[in-house]
């Protein structure tokens, strides 16, 4: 059981990328080559410049200087040439384990149990999906490439200071030990500044959907200056993080700054006193001051973009904690169910310790029959079901269809043995055709005509404006909540397993609805072994048998008949249904 | 404010407290109304944004002017006093170069967020408007994505132009110094840099093709993924895990491919850039050079002029690329003025009634339906879509495009939205709880002392019992940790905490099993004894409990009397309500 989705640390991302990288270590490691001898070529430009000062103060023929012109042409297209195809060898490794990364993650959120999931937070796992893989994709296309190049820049310019003359370049490092300490001082504050402005971000959204989605409530208790107050603190907490980020960073570049001069400053006096001790030329002045110089950039770039580096890093963080979650170990030897015979043996359940909502449950359904659960609200009907379709696993006792126990089918057989169709009726983005298709891929058009005839739904499909291949879903064409849940419906019977658990799949429907739906479910059922949460007792009316739970505990079971006659909860539960609906 | 404070609030921007609520965009509201709106809220940090990071950019070009100069006048002639004097020249100089950024980066973001902020708290205003907004309008995920990202997409606009500003200040600083070095090497590197410029912008074009190709492939992936996890259940349910997941890879693929080429693209471009970059310097060089040689500039003006000349790509590349930024921060405009712009559903009204009876005439079309002050009817509407217009009637949600509402004999639209709600309370079946405690959330409009007594009526109290903290209990993700039939109980015990004069309630039980439904039934009757209560539903529990039951079809009144009554004579009403 997980209470939240985790957040890789330094490490554990760190290994993660490299072993999603083993099948592309060579291109990798090419592209960097390629990038670094690229470079390498570039800095053979303020030498150059350099030693044309030098030829300058010789008073040497223009002829000469200008020769050296095309060598200048031919570092320029060396490092195009290099580092274009370099960065492109990179960017498609990159993208590779971007890739493997999402599918990764999604893998996780539909694999893992579905009850962890929906503990450790949808929302968060939503964001994680959107916004830190949206974040991660513009590190590997944009902001790596960058920071790659800045990097080799740097250290290259180092190098070309050391060939250059030694003394110069030991000068050039006295800014080192402040930008050093610029690092650290930011790594040591920034991470968790920035961890809170995403956190206050995160907040801020789902308060805003919160407001959007319950805008009408908010209108009808006059509650909207309230909602909007409310709101506006979580953007005010967002807005002082993402100043508190804007401080830090201009404080690090101050910081920068410092050592820039530093730097620079050594490196003048000291070519001033080699100069006047003609150990160099005015050229090699020149040209020192000048890669000094041309250190600037790619030291604000760096270290400039440590704003994006480091949300890049929470973000990739967040993803590989998601993407490298255990998933649940397959059984070792997955057996099949023979038939589809429904036993329960002290199945108990608590959500929190010492408050049980199930006490041991004995149950058992013959291949075929229909059995309705009945019971007042919370009398845990629901944990019941989701316990039986294998959603969720029970605190004690097992499940078994077919003379198996649930945890010994692997995750496919699973599937393809009990359906659970419970209240939401989500309507999946694309046609209904592809919707249908999840339950049955690459089902032909007549078995999804036949399958939504079966539930009576074939009349409103033939009458969307594209039949099955209307556009559904977010952006599509609306299904009313009956409709939708008769496309549940249909995908059961495409699904077609032996076990189906139906759980309150009608009461979102309104009463009108909900007649209709009752007769689609009958249409759907026969042939499996099902269990039915009714909350409309016609429902249970209809059943071979009826199981009565209350505060958790089956109290009676037996048919329709039967239990009237025993005058027990039931018909109490009965009495208080028709008592309403009798005729007086 | 006095001078210390505002060189402080120079310093360190800071967040506008809660008192200080944003003005509306003035109307009409417009991608330029937005914009202007936001320059005003910000112009403040846009004028000492600017003025400092102009200053900044200027103070960086002067960096290579500064170090021809200790060449020139320190390191050739070896002077030591001249040498102390530039460097202290130059440590000045990254004194004002480090204040000046600091300031106007910081006012920058500042002029961002302030604008973000500002327009989130105006579209959220919008979204709750009590005077609804017309037709279905965006979802919650399109106007998510402008709240967080549009919003302060418009504040770029601020950034752009104090940018732009500053690049311009560092181009005529260095300008002049060039051409005072020497005319023919200024005029070079002034003309070929814009050149060079046109070039490439050229050249974008085919790459941003593919970059904008490869966003939305991007975009696909994260919505498909998205969905998935919304239709968790559905999908686990029917076991379509491995499909949506080899659907979802299919995808992601594409996204790579398009991710891959539009990285190839832009290498490509990046590369072909440094050529041209490269060729640029190498014959500024040269230039400079032949110039030194021949006399006419000194050798520090070499590394002036070629320092000059890379340092100069950079505020070159920001005016080039001034009208993409803009243009951006105007398609983000754009999005936000077309939802705060977004037409309301109804006017609002003026009247303000003194007291409510709760007499409720509603004379629309053929339906006529009169229900005097303290009587309970129940509606019973074989079509869903005609229980919905009613409620939406009565809610001014919308308004009927014919006839009126009447509360206690005046139409409902000459009164106060504010006003008419208070009197009218409309709760529909799937009304949402919001994140809060229990308490919070059932009392959202009601005194203290209408929590208990609604939850009694409303059979929540054995729910409230189970959780941890009682009525404290926080309820997160729009109840998700409670049942249907729970997060339903709890918004029933909230509208009937509000005690409205007249009470209408849409399927109020839909969740709920008959035993607890007909508690709720009694609980309701005895909760709004004595005060007008409409109940849209078809269970015969709640049916029962009211005064009066109206059948509505075919947009009028097909037959009313007592449940008891319509269950003997109504075939029609006993096929809807008792089967």
């Amino acid at each position: 059981m997980i209470d939240s989705f985790p957040v890789a640390g330094a490490a554990q991302s760190r290994r993660a990328i490299l072993w999603l990288l083993r099948d592309d270590r060579p291109r990798a490691l090419g592209g960097l080559a390629l990038v670094v001898a690229g470079l390498a070529a570039s800095m053979l430009g303020p030498w150059v410049l350099g030693h044309i000062v030098d030829l300058v103060i010789a008073h040497s023929p223009i002829s000469t200087i200008a020769w050296w012109c095309p060598v200048l042409l031919a570092v320029a297209l060396v490092q195009g040439a290099f580092t274009a195809t370099g960065s492109a060898l990179v960017a498609a490794a990159g993208e590779r384990i971007a890739a493997l990364l999402r599918e990764s993650v999604l893998g996780r959120a539909l694999r893992l149990p579905q009850t962890d999931v929906e503990q450790a937070g949808r929302g968060d796992l939503l964001t994680r999906l959107n916004e830190d893989m949206s974040i991660l994709s513009t590190a590997v296309g944009e902001l790596v490439p960058t920071l790659l190049t800045a990097g080799l820049t740097i250290l290259l310019t180092l190098g070309s200071l050391v060939l250059l003359d030694w003394r110069l370049a030991l000068g050039a490092l006295a800014c080192l030990p402040l930008q050093a300490f610029a690092v650290r001082w930011l790594l040591r504050t920034a991470l968790s500044v920035q961890r809170s402005m995403r956190q206050a971000a995160s907040l801020r959204s789902q308060e805003f959907v919160e407001s959007v989605d319950g805008a009408d409530v908010a209108r009808a208790f006059g509650i909207t200056e309230s909602r909007e107050r409310r709101f506006a603190a979580h953007s005010r907490d967002s807005m002082r993080w993402s100043l508190r980020i804007s401080l830090l960073s201009t404080k690090f570049f101050g910081k920068l700054n410092g050592g820039e001069l530093l730097g620079l400053a050594t490196v003048l006096v000291l070519s001033f006193v080699l100069v006047r001790a003609d150990a160099i030329t005015i050229g090699t002045a020149s040209a020192a001051a000048l890669y000094f110089h041309r250190l600037f950039d790619p030291f604000n770039t760096l270290l400039g973009q440590f704003h994006d580096a480091q949300g890049a890093l929470v973000a990739t963080g967040r993803i590989i904690g998601v993407a490298e979650l255990p998933l649940p170990s397959a059984p070792v030897n997955p057996v099949h169910p023979r038939g589809s015979e429904l036993t329960v043996r002290g199945v108990w359940h608590e959500y929190q310790p010492g408050r049980p909502v199930l006490h041991p449950v004995e149950l058992t359904v013959r291949p075929g029959a229909k059995v309705a659960l009945v019971g007042a609200s919370g009398a845990g009907k629901t944990t019941l079901a989701t316990i039986i379709a294998g959603v969720r696993e029970p605190s004690g006792g097992t499940v078994s269809i077919g003379g198996v126990p649930l945890s010994e089918l692997d995750s496919a057989t699973l599937a393809h043995t009990v359906t659970l169709l419970s209240q939401e009726g989500h309507v999946f983005h694309g046609t209904l055709a592809e919707d249908l298709r999840l339950a049955a891929p690459g089902a032909e058009q007549s078995l999804l005509h036949k399958a939504l005839d079966t539930v009576g739904a074939l009349g409103w499909v033939r009458g969307l404006p594209s039949g099955l291949d209307t556009l559904v879903g977010e952006g599509g064409w609306q299904l009313t909540v009956t409709q939708a849940q008769q496309l549940a419906l249909a995908r059961l019977v495409l699904a077609d397993p032996p076990v189906a658990v139906l759980d309150e799949a009608t009461a979102d429907a309104g009463s009108a609805g909900a007649r209709e739906l009752e007769r689609a479910a009958d249409a759907a059922l026969p042939g499996r072994t099902s269990l039915v949460v009714a909350h409309r007792l016609t429902q249970a009316m209809t059943a071979d048998e009826i199981v009565v739970l209350a505060d958790g505990r089956i109290v009676e079971q037996g048919s329709h008949a039967e239990l009237l006659e025993r005058q027990g909860e039931y018909a109490r539960l009965w009495a208080a249904w028709a008592a309403a609906r009798a005729t007086r | 404010m006095t001078p210390t404070s505002a060189l402080a609030a120079l310093v360190r921007p800071r967040v506008p407290d809660e008192r200080h609520s944003p003005e509306p965009v003035p109307d009409p509201v417009t991608p330029g109304t937005v914009i202007r709106y936001s320059l005003r809220l910000g112009r403040r940090q846009l004028i000492a944004g600017s003025l400092f990071t102009a200053l900044h950019q200027g103070a960086e070009t002067a960096v290579p002017i500064v170090l021809g100069e200790v060449i020139d006048r320190a390191i050739a002639p070896g002077d030591p006093v001249a040498l102390i004097v530039w460097i202290a020249v130059l440590a000045l100089l990254f004194l004002v170069l480090t204040s000046a950024m600091r300031i106007g980066l910081r006012n920058g973001t500042r002029g961002i967020e302030g604008t973000g902020h500002a327009l989130r708290v105006l579209l959220v205003r919008r979204v709750l408007d009590p005077r609804g907004a017309e037709g279905a309008g965006p979802g919650s995920g399109a106007l998510l994505s402008t709240t967080s990202v549009d919003a302060a997409g418009v504040g770029m606009y601020n950034s752009g132009i104090r940018r732009i500003l500053s690049a311009v200040g560092a181009l005529i600083v260095a300008a002049a110094v060039l051409l005072s070095i020497s005319v023919p090497l200024g005029l070079f590197i002034l003309l070929g840099l814009p050149l060079w410029l046109l070039l490439m912008r050229r050249l974008a074009g085919p790459v941003a093709n593919r970059v904008r190709a490869q966003r939305a492939t991007a975009a696909q992936a994260s919505q498909q993924a998205a969905d998935y996890v919304r239709g968790l259940r559905t999908l686990t349910g029917i076991g379509g895990t491995e499909e949506a997941l080899r659907r979802f890879h299919h995808t992601s693929e594409q996204s790579r491919g398009a991710a891959v080429r539009s990285a190839a693209a832009q290498a490509g471009y990046d590369g072909l850039n440094t050529v041209l970059t490269g060729v640029f310097l190498a014959v500024a060089a040269l230039i400079a050079g032949i110039l030194a040689d021949q006399g006419k500039i000194s050798i520090g003006q070499i590394v002036t002029a070629v320092g000059l000349a890379s340092a100069l790509i950079g505020p070159f590349s920001i005016i080039a690329g001034a009208a993409r930024l803009l243009a951006g921060a105007r398609v983000s405009a754009q999005r936000v003025a077309d939802a705060l712009a977004t037409p309301p559903a109804v006017t609002e009204g003026a009247g303000r009634p003194a007291s409510v009876v709760g007499a409720l005439d509603v004379d629309i079309a053929s339906l006529r339906l009169n229900v005097a002050a303290g009587e309970s009817v129940g509606v019973v509407c074989p079509e869903p879509t005609d229980a919905i217009a009613l409620l939406n009637w009565l809610s001014r949600k919308e308004d009927p495009p014919s006839g009126a509402i009447r509360l206690d004999g005046v139409d409902i639209r000459t009164l106060r939205l504010a006003d008419l709600r208070e009197a009218i309370g409309v709760s529909a079946h799937d009304a949402p709880l919001f994140s809060g405690t229990v308490r919070d959330n059932v009392l959202a409009h009601g005194p203290a002392d209408r929590l208990d007594p609604a939850l009694r009526a409303a059979a929540a109290e054995d729910i409230v019992a189970g959780l941890p903290d009682g009525v404290d209990t926080e309820i997160t993700e729009r109840g998700r940790s409670l049942s249907g039939g729970q997060r339903q109980r709890l918004a029933l015990a909230r509208a009937l905490a509000a005690a409205p004069a007249v009470l209408v309630l849409h399927d109020p039980t839909t969740a709920v099993d008959a035993a607890t439904e007909a508690r709720i039934a009694d609980g309701i009757r005895a909760d709004r004894a004595g005060r007008t209560t409409l109940l849209f539903t078809s269970s015969p529990n709640l049916l029962s409990i009211v005064d009066r039951v109206v059948l509505v079809r075919d947009g009028g009144i097909h037959a009313e009397g007592t449940h008891a009554d319509l269950s003997n004579a109504e075939p029609d009403y006993r096929d809807l309500v008792l089967t």
